[in-house]
């Protein structure tokens, strides 16, 4: 029989291209989770499919990881939050697996408000199958496949999400680390509820428009008078696009968690109370 | 049937008018009168009008499926008496509720307007109508009057005192008309008491008492009556139900609450399995306890959603890309309903792999008088390991078998699991050696499980000459045709798999061997459990009884479709 190949030499990490803009979110990222103070005992971090998704296998110190299905974090995260909800956790995505094969669990999570924090790399482009349109690509992307150019309108995961109430919503950009550790941090901190942090990343190999230079000279922190409590001024953020984006916290609402609203989890977690046994009165005869 | 008196009683109307709740006012009613009692529903894929019946069936001795002809029909609608009294077994009683005067053949009765007279309104028309049956098949009204009093007391006593009034005065109006006792109901045994549940329910109490916390599920008929049992139970138990956006959301959710240690189900039908299916796949590589109760209606696609069917056998068994063990489940009757369910979520937990329970629209809302459930049934034990520290490997390769120690999250332990190949640890590799060691370490499992997995049930005498295989729900109707079969005199026998697979294959060798006749009854119409049987080379040939029209068998229907 053939001797196996050692394919582990060529496995080196990350998986990513030279200059990605992976690389400065996981800096962020780790930097963020190390101020947050999360202990990662009790963090888990989870994602899907794409070169986002791979970042928890990255970050140091190790977390615990759930890294499931192309599009499924959102799903798998909420079994994850119901069944412990003194977990923190943290799903890391893509436009790909968030918006596009993940855009119906996009649509609930944020409805049930459920306290997971959502991190989604957001670089207008699908990377790992080399060079599609992705959901947020802009009108008249011309790809390999799309080969007049991208004709649906780019998926706005800013006003979405606004729309549902949700409760954090932010955006930061790959190029500017101080802003992005700030906004990740931000989100790790924010208590009760869904926090969606849309990342503005550009791909170095596939997306040729919107390079680092490109949105450089566009993003603009939003100014200290925003409140984002105000769900019309930041709906109007949320719409901006093109020679001016704006980066930041754009809006917040104080929508009661998920969990909260949950009574079976007022006695505490899930899994705390399975261990310690005991079913309670058994049911009687039931007709249904 | 051997000189034992059993009786089919068949509410039928529109959807929307109540025969639902007749027939259960009914069921309720007569399962505290020391006789057997099942029902069986039949109803349309529709809110309003239609025609949909319930089936009550009350015997002397334990009866395990429905019957086509009725002894008694109650039609709640023209149409419903038009269509069905060509059902009527000769002899049989035909009792319609409306105002169209009664003849020679038809007994009516106008309960709205009897209830209407008595209480200024028609709430309590059921039970008029419930009062006139207990008195056609000789039954006193005081039984019923009990039960309504138990019912409708905690609701007030104006509430019961108005169903009691209607109830005798339906009892009343049979007397008077001097059609009592025209048919007789089944001699009472003290022996015989028990509670009445669905095989819907009795899955849910399964599911319940083994330690489920976390219930996702998209709604789907015929698998929606458990969803809703357990929601409605949920308090009772501690359990978190969520409606899911849909079925991949739902098996991926139940994913992430048994990777965080909490044992969790999915109910769905055949078209929310089949989107499922990438999330069983990742249960098989992750190695998580998911289980899934698939419910089957025919298809394809949309299919008959309010009818039933063995038609997922094959499909449960394929489904999910990639190789990976699995278990799969099928009660034959509501008592085995909760405690498959247990066992399959102890399979799951013990060998980290998904599982699967295969019910249909006939054993789901077959309901049946059963002895009470024990209420000392312990959770299952969910395997985990206690003391995994900060040197834990989730997929570390064992001694024996392939079943790795497995911990939860939120403790020193790091536990990492991925849906891309990965090594001892979790983290994803493209490495041929921990492609190959961690497939066999997941398909290590196979062997043990099909070890234990429960052999068929052999029913009727040791050396009948005819044998027929069945499955599933198909349990009832098939016992009762080898039942019928023996006593006219001739020989055969039931082996009934409540194991789909693995199969416990040196227990079905010996059982196969010296038949002259041997014949798989199935739901379905390319005979897939007897395909499954070839596969396995426990069968060469075999003949097929199949029925694919939406509707259960019957054991007369089968005595039949045998021939002499």
């Amino acid at each position: 029989m053939m001797k196996p190949l050692d394919l582990q030499k060529a496995d080196t990490t990350p998986a990513w291209c030279p200059g990605c803009g992976n690389f400065p979110i996981l800096k962020a990222f780790t930097g963020a989770l190390a101020e947050s103070g999360l202990d990662p005992d009790k963090t888990v971090l989870v994602s899907g499919i794409g070169q986002a998704a791979k970042i928890p296998h990255y970050v140091t110190p190790p977390c615990n990881i759930f890294n499931g299905l192309h599009g499924r974090a959102l799903p798998a995260a909420t079994g994850i939050k119901c069944a412990n909800h003194e977990l923190e956790v943290i799903v890391t995505s893509g436009d790909g697996d968030m918006y596009g094969e993940g855009g119906n669990h996009f649509i609930h999570a944020i409805r049930r408000n459920i306290g997971i924090k959502v991190f989604v790399h957001n670089n207008q482009v699908y990377g790992l199958t080399k060079g599609q349109a992705s959901p947020t690509s802009d009108e008249g992307y011309v790809t390999r496949i799309q080969t007049h150019g991208v004709v649906s309108m780019p998926f706005n995961p800013l006003a979405l999400a606004i729309v549902e109430g949700c409760s954090l919503v932010a955006r930061t950009f790959a190029g500017d680390p101080a802003h992005l550790k700030a906004t990740l941090l931000e989100a790790l901190r924010h208590k009760d509820g869904f926090a969606l942090v849309d990342i503005l990343q550009p791909c170095v190999s596939f997306n040729k428009v919107n390079t680092y230079a490109w949105y450089k000279e566009r993003v603009r922190p939003v100014t200290p008078e925003h409140d984002p409590y105000d769900r019309m001024q930041a709906l109007a953020l949320a719409f901006q696009w093109g020679d001016a984006i704006p980066i930041g916290i754009i809006f917040r609402s104080r929508r009661p968690c998920f969990e909260s609203r949950q009574p079976v989890l007022g006695q505490g977690t899930l899994v705390v109370r399975l261990s310690e046994g005991a079913p309670r009165k058994a049911a009687t005869g039931n007709r249904n | 049937m051997g000189g034992t008196t059993d009786l089919l009683i068949r509410m039928a109307g529109e959807a929307g008018q109540g025969v639902e709740t007749a027939g259960n006012t009914l069921l309720g009613a007569l399962s505290n009168t020391g006789v057997h009692v099942l029902s069986t529903q039949s109803y349309m894929s529709r809110i309003r009008g239609g025609l949909n019946w319930h089936d009550i069936r009350i015997s002397e001795r334990e009866c395990f499926a429905g019957r086509e002809q009725a002894d008694l029909l109650v039609s709640f609608t023209d149409t419903a008496g038009e269509i069905l009294s060509g059902s009527l077994a000769p002899g049989g009683v035909h009792l319609h509720n409306g105002s169209t005067p009664g003849s020679a053949e038809i007994v009516s009765l106008d309960a709205e307007k009897l209830a209407t007279d008595l209480t200024g309104s028609t709430l309590a028309a059921n039970s008029v109508m419930a009062g006139a049956v207990f008195a056609l098949i000789g039954c006193p009204a005081d039984g019923l009057c009990d039960y309504l009093d138990k019912t409708f007391g905690p609701k007030g006593r104006e509430i019961a005192d108005a169903n009691i009034k209607c109830a005798r005065a339906g009892h009343a109006y049979i007397l008077q008309a001097g059609l009592q006792e025209r048919l007789h109901a089944p001699v009472p045994s003290a022996a015989i008491v028990g509670q009445i549940w669905s095989g819907a329910a009795a899955v849910g109490l399964g599911a319940a008492t083994a330690g489920v916390k976390f219930v996702a599920a998209y709604p789907m008929s015929p698998s929606t009556a458990t969803f809703a049992w357990l929601a409605e139970q949920a308090d009772r138990y501690g359990i978190l139900v969520e409606q899911a956006e849909d079925e991949i959301a739902a098996i991926n959710m139940v994913c992430g609450a048994t990777y965080a240690g909490v044992p969790a189900i999915a109910t769905t039908s055949g078209g929310g399995f089949a989107l499922m299916a990438e999330g069983v796949s990742l249960a098989g590589m992750m190695e998580l306890p998911a289980v899934v109760v698939i419910a089957q209606r025919p298809g394809p696609a949309t299919g008959m959603p309010t009818r039933t069917a063995q038609q997922d056998l094959q499909f449960a068994l394929r489904a999910g890309h990639g190789e990976f063990p699995r278990a799969i489940y099928a009660p034959g009757t509501v008592a085995q309903g909760y405690a498959l369910m247990r066992t399959a979520l102890q399979t799951a937990h013990r060998y980290q792999t998904p599982v699967l329970l295969l019910t249909d629209q006939f054993l789901q809302d077959m309901q049946k008088l059963v002895p009470a459930f024990a209420a000392t049934d312990a959770p299952i034990d969910r395997c985990l390991a206690q003391d995994a520290g900060a040197d834990y490997q989730r997929y570390r390769i064992p001694a024996n078998g392939g079943v790795s120690p497995r911990a939860i999250p939120g403790g020193k332990a790091r536990v990492v699991v991925d849906s891309d190949e990965h090594d001892v640890a979790g983290h994803l590799s493209e490495d041929t050696r921990d492609r190959v060691s961690q497939q066999d370490k997941r398909m290590a499992k196979f062997s043990a499980m099909q070890a234990e997995a429960i052999p068929p049930a052999y029913y009727g005498p040791a050396d009948a000459k005819l044998l027929l295989i069945c499955w599933g729900s198909s349990y009832g109707p098939v016992r009762e045709a080898v039942d019928a079969v023996n006593a006219a005199g001739r020989s055969a026998a039931m082996l009934h798999a409540a194991q789909i697979w693995p199969l416990a294959l040196d227990a079905w060798k010996p059982l196969l061997c010296g038949r002259s006749r041997i014949c798989c009854v199935e739901g379905n119409q390319t005979g897939q459990f007897a395909a499954l049987l070839r596969e396995a080379g426990l069968l060469a040939q075999a003949e097929t009884l199949l029925r694919y029209d939406g509707m259960p068998f019957t054991g007369a229907e089968i005595v039949e479709r045998i021939g002499p």
